[in-house]
Formats: structure tokens, sequence, C-alpha cells
């Protein structure tokens, strides 16, 4: 279970960092603007950067076996839960900042 | 009764709706236990062939029901019955599902007949997945929009081919692996091309131009500013899931599969996530489609 838990703990930094990215374009109007301007429009942008983001950790950790021996990559149940874990709190942050954002104005 | 129970309650396309997803529940059962019975899963305890005609007879009845149920809204309505897809669909899933069921039940020798049976049954669950979708958006939406009913589509079929890859991993065999990578590469087309590449152009081109100001001028201006904001940026999840599981699935070697209970249900919970994430992207749009079509109205 060495290559297919790579890919899993790749999905779950690339959503992770997805995640606070998202979050943090919703917060700060400058940073949206940044990201609109990249491709022309800013859900366009955070496609293309999740695509990447996956594409850089897949390679970077099937390439390096001490990267995958310090992120313990190994530990299936670990980073299954961690993927889980990390995309419901993502989700589930979203949705709180949208709402928090709707109440207030 | 619980047909009878439904139609108490709703009198409107919701309790067709409701009936259609048991139907759906039922068809995975009775999907899962033909398998079984056939040796494409491994088998779990139990009468299964008992279990298999239980279900297909249920699965019978539930769609019976449904369709006389769509068949009574419309006349209810005062609109022509049987004139749309939507309907026709629903008179070839009534007669595939007798056609499954009856010979079942009345043929003594049914060896000849399993193959033209199973061939049926997996034909069945591809069309109800299709007209489930598009009912729904029938029900939703005023007018359907090409785009949005691929995006629909694409949707309720990678929700049944996620369902697909859990009962392959759930239940290993000695072609298990190789099936559930199939299912695999499907699930991964119908999120890319179906769901964001169809919903990502839709949402650029149609959406913000045409519904985001029908739903912000109506009464449910929430259905755009939580939920469409966080569906357009929560499903980019998605495929990223949808495609660890796939290459997870490429990269994994048959005796791994087989006879490591532990990759299999590390495999089983991304599954189990992706499943998830679809439906919870089909409640969100459903309750956007449904605010925009009630913003039209107002």
């Amino acid at each position: 279970m060495r290559e297919e838990a790579t890919f899993i703990v790749s999905a779950a930094i690339t959503i992770f960092l997805t995640g606070c990215i998202i979050i943090f374009h919703d917060l700060s109007s400058g940073f949206r603007e940044f990201l609109a301007a990249l491709t022309g429009h800013h859900w366009l942008s955070v496609s293309l950067i999740i695509i990447v983001l996956f594409m850089l950790f897949s390679g970077f950790l099937v390439g390096s076996m001490g990267a995958r021996k310090i992120l313990r990559v190994y530990d299936t149940r670990l980073w299954t839960t961690a993927l889980v874990a990390v995309t419901l709190i993502m989700t589930l942050g979203i949705l709180v900042e949208l709402a928090a954002r709707f109440l207030a104005d | 009764m619980i047909i009878g129970g439904i139609a108490l309650v709703y009198v409107d396309w919701i309790g067709h709706a409701l009936i259609a997803i048991i139907s759906l529940l039922v068809m995975v059962h009775a999907l899962t236990t033909g398998a079984m019975l056939r040796g494409r899963i491994k088998r779990s305890s139990g009468n299964l062939f008992k279990l298999h005609r239980k279900s297909g007879i249920y699965f019978g009845a539930f769609i019976l029901g449904s369709f006389i149920y769509g068949l009574w809204i419309r006349l209810e309505h005062g609109e022509a019955i049987l004139s749309s897809i939507h309907g026709k669909l629903g008179v070839a899933i009534l007669l595939i599902a007798i056609l499954q069921v009856l010979p079942s039940l009345i043929l003594k020798n049914r060896a000849r007949y399993r193959e033209l049976h199973r061939i049926m049954g997996y034909s069945l669950a591809s069309i109800l997945i299709i007209d489930a979708a598009w009912g729904l958006y029938n029900g939703v939406t005023a007018g359907i929009k090409t785009l949005v009913l691929i995006h629909s589509i694409s949707g309720g079929l990678a929700a049944l081919v996620m369902v697909w890859i859990i009962l392959e991993i759930r239940y290993p065999v000695d072609r298990s692996l190789a099936r559930a990578r199939l299912a695999s590469y499907l699930a991964v087309f119908f999120v890319t091309a179906g769901c964001w590449m169809a919903g990502g152009y839709n949402y650029l081109t149609v959406y913000g131009s045409q519904v985001k100001p029908v739903i912000l001028a109506g009464l449910y201006p929430w259905a755009h500013e939580i939920i469409m904001e966080a569906k357009e940026h929560i499903f980019v999840f998605l495929p990223i899931i949808t495609f660890a599981l796939s290459i997870s699935l490429y990269t994994l070697d048959k005796d791994t599969f087989l006879g490591n209970a532990n990759s299999r249900h590390a495999l089983t919970i991304v599954a189990c996530l992706a499943l998830f994430m679809v439906l919870l992207m089909f409640l969100m749009g459903a309750i956007i489609s449904s605010a925009g079509n009630t913003g039209m109205e107002a």
C-alpha cells in the first residue's frame, strides 16, 4: 500500500491548502481580485490551483522517499482519516464563513 | 403502505421523487445480491437467492407505484401524460422491471434466462439513474437547460459508479480489482467532464447573468449567497478525491488488494467520502434550482 497511499496524502494536503485559499479569498477582496486577474474568473483560478497543487504534491511524494518517510505515508489509516477530516472541516469551514458573512450583511 | 403514506403526505412531485429514491435504494440491494449470486463479488451469509427475489419484487412494486404516482400528478395538473422524455423513460423502466420480475417468478428453469436477466438488470439501473436525475430537474426547474441536465445526470451516474466501486472493494473476488479500476475511470470521467466542465461552463456563462440575479431578487437570496458560493468551491474537492481513488486503484496490485484488509478499508473510506460529496452537491444543486424557480415565479 505504498503508492496508492501517496495519492491519498497528496489529496489531503491539496484539499487543506485549497480550502485555506478559498476561505482567504472570501475574506480578502484584494486576494479575490488577484485570483480573478489570473485567469479572468476567481473560480477558474481556484480550479487551476487545485489541479497544479495535486500534481505537484503527487510528483514530489512519488519522487521523494525521504518525504514519504517523514510524512508516514505508509500509515494508510492515518491518512485516510486525515483526508476525510480535512475535507469535512474545510467544507464546514467554507459554509460557516459564508453564513457568517451573509448574516453580518 | 409506504407508497400510500407518501401519497397522503405529498401530493406533488416530491412524493414521486421520494418513491423513486426508495426504488433506487432497493435497486442497489437487488444489484448487490444479484452480483453475489453470480459470484462477481464475494458472497455474504444468508439465503442470497431469497433476498435477491424479495428485493426484486419490492423494486418492481416501487417502480409501479412511482409510475402510477407520476401519472396521477400529471392528471391532477391537467397535463398531457407520457409526452415528455422523462415519462417515456418511465414506461421503458416499468416494462423492463416487469420483464425482470415476472419470468423470474414463473419460470422453473431459469438457466437460459439468466444472462438476459443480468443484462436487463444493469441496463435498468443505468436508465433509472438517468430518468431520476432528469425527473429531479424537471421538478425543480421550470425549463430544462441542456448543460444543467448533463451536469445533473453525470452526478447521478457518478454516484452509481461510486456505489459500484464500494461494492467491489467490500466484497472482493478475483476480478474485483479490474472492475473497480474500470468503475473509477468512469467516475473520473463523469465527475470531470460531466460535473466539472459542463457545470463550470454553465456557471461561468449562464448562471451569473441569468439565474443569480433572479435568486438574489427572490425570497431566498441565501440560496446564492451561502449555498451556491459554497457549492462552487467545495465542488473542486470532489475531482481530487476521485482522482486519488482512481490512481490508488490503478497502482494497487491484485495480491495486496485481495490480501490486505487495511488497504481495502482505506479505499472504501475514500470511495464513501466521494459518494458523500456527490450527494451533498446534488442536494445543494436542488436547493439552488428550487430557489431560482421560486424567484422566477415571484
